[in-house]
């Protein structure tokens, strides 16, 4: 709820390197997040920013630094990772979502799988989360039956499911039509008033500088800017920053 | 086949339940037959039910035994992957008769005396182990054609690579490599044959011993021939409706 007065760090990333074969994808990335706080990760494509992302539940292993979240270091420990994947939501461009489940499924599988919640009270707590982004009514339609920007919003309910401590969202709109780009920006503004600590890699400008508490600029695998989106938009402090705002400026 | 798409559960029930009645009530209209069939009705329905049985083990060991191997050949373990790669490059270089005839003539030699396996055991062994190498390739197929970003966002929620595979990408390869494991099992009835030659005594040698004694090859092989066709049928309309349910929740 109150961003400024728990400046807990819940994730911390030091000193972070990831190469693919001899291309450096990041380089030397550092970045700690407090608790609560909504980030906005922009930069043009290839810059390193959902490879960083990804870096942070490990479905992309970092080669060198450290990444520590809520307390848990990230490494080759599976209790670890075990540990981190339960307290981080992941939302992914392309949705993911199970296709020979149900809707209910869908939400239901990790909690009943990984919580061991029991049937009844993960479909009620599925169909909590269904009515909060609105898709109550399609509970048991398979993925396929529903739209990008419905299946974009099961994706985040699958996510709380699980009452993730941060969500990371890896452009969440960029594979939709542009029509349902606002009912899915509808519900991660309604989330990022919840008190979740979010990350979002995005094209939107407009969400990034409504919404977001901070805007981290990345560049070819560093980070350039870190400030306020208020200070981002208004005055970057390097060329490359505002070359490229440039070129997405057109937008609104 | 509209039908069975409609209503894969009856269709499954159905077929099974036809199955059964064809099995023990085939007696019944053969007998009716003229001879040199009627007489040996008795036979014919008992080597229906060998054959069936035959088809049952193996079609049921072969598919525990593929999906098993097929995992093992994408088993980032090499020496799993060594043992699954030499299994099926080893049942696909030989013919199957030989397969039975070694089953038949090796175990009893290297198994405790007091083990004594029947011809229709050897038999159902070495179908299985035959089926089993073919089912490899089409679940090894099947476990490839799973989109990766499933994976990821069963991991990501915090599901067990384990509960990942069992809750994931097997009815997802399943619904892949299923026309594949019928076409397999559609073979198995009429493989199940060449346990003739380890003298089991299933449909085909009935109608080798009734043409034998009766010189009237033709009606008995025809009438061989029109039990195997049933019995085809009767398997590949249980399989179809199996995968008109796997089917749901796929675009058209």
């Amino acid at each position: 709820m109150n961003t400024s007065t728990t400046p807990t760090p819940i994730i911390v990333a030091r000193n972070v390197d990831k190469r693919f074969g001899s291309f450096y994808a990041l380089r030397n990335v550092s970045a700690s997040f407090t608790e609560g706080q909504v980030t906005a990760i922009i930069g043009p494509s290839g810059s390193g920013k959902s490879t960083f992302l990804r870096t942070l539940n490990r479905l992309e292993k970092h080669d060198g630094g450290e990444i520590v979240i809520d307390g848990i270091e990230l490494n080759d420990n599976l209790k670890h990772l075990d540990a981190v994947r339960r307290e981080v939501g992941m939302v992914f461009q392309s949705f993911n979502l199970f296709s020979h489940l149900t809707i209910l499924r869908n939400i239901t599988l990790a909690p009943m799988r990984v919580r061991k919640m029991p049937k009844a009270e993960a479909e009620a707590k599925a169909m909590g989360l269904l009515e909060r982004v609105g898709l109550k009514n399609q509970a048991y339609k398979y993925p396929v039956q529903l739209s990008g920007g419905q299946q974009q919003r099961v994706a985040i309910a699958r996510a709380l499911a699980m009452d993730p401590k941060v969500l990371l969202f890896d452009e969440p709109t960029s594979a939709l039509d542009p029509e349902m780009v606002n009912e899915v920006l509808t519900v991660m503004r309604e989330l990022a008033h919840t008190g979740i600590t979010m990350l979002v890699v995005t094209h939107e400008m407009g969400f990034a500088r409504e919404v977001a508490d901070r805007v981290i600029f990345f560049d070819e695998g560093a980070i350039l800017e870190d400030t306020t989106p208020q200070a981002f938009f208004t005055n970057p402090d390097h060329e490359r920053a505002q070359a490229f705002l440039a070129q997405v400026r057109h937008g609104f | 086949m509209n039908w069975t798409k409609r209503y894969p559960g009856w269709t499954m029930f159905g077929a099974m339940v036809g199955l059964l009645i064809f099995l023990w009530g085939l007696a019944i209209p053969l007998s009716a037959a003229p001879a040199p069939i009627g007489p040996a009705a008795m036979q014919f329905a008992e080597g229906a039910r060998i054959t069936v049985w035959l088809t049952l083990i193996a079609g049921s060991v072969g598919v525990v035994l593929g999906v098993l191997a097929g995992m093992g050949k994408l088993s980032k373990f090499l020496p799993l992957r060594w043992v699954c790669d030499f299994y099926v490059w080893l049942i696909r270089g030989t013919p199957l008769l030989l397969q039975i005839l070694f089953v038949w003539l090796v175990i009893p030699t290297v198994m405790p005396a007091s083990v004594n396996l029947s011809d229709f055991a050897c038999a159902a062994i070495a179908l299985s182990l035959n089926i089993g190498a073919y089912n490899t390739e089409c679940v090894r197929a099947g476990i490839l054609a799973v989109p990766h970003g499933q994976i990821e966002a069963a991991r990501a929620l915090g599901l067990s690579p384990f509960q990942t595979f069992m809750d994931v990408i097997l009815p997802q390869s399943m619904r892949v490599a299923l026309p594949a494991l019928a076409n397999n099992l559609a073979s198995l009835v009429k493989d199940s044959s060449l346990a003739y030659a380890i003298s089991v005594v299933e449909l085909t040698m009935v109608g080798y011993r009734v043409q034998a004694e009766s010189y009237q090859p033709i009606p008995v092989f025809l009438t061989i021939a029109t039990i195997y066709l049933i019995l085809t049928t009767a398997f590949t309309t249980l399989t179809s409706a199996l995968e008109a349910k796997l089917e749901v929740g796929q675009k058209r």
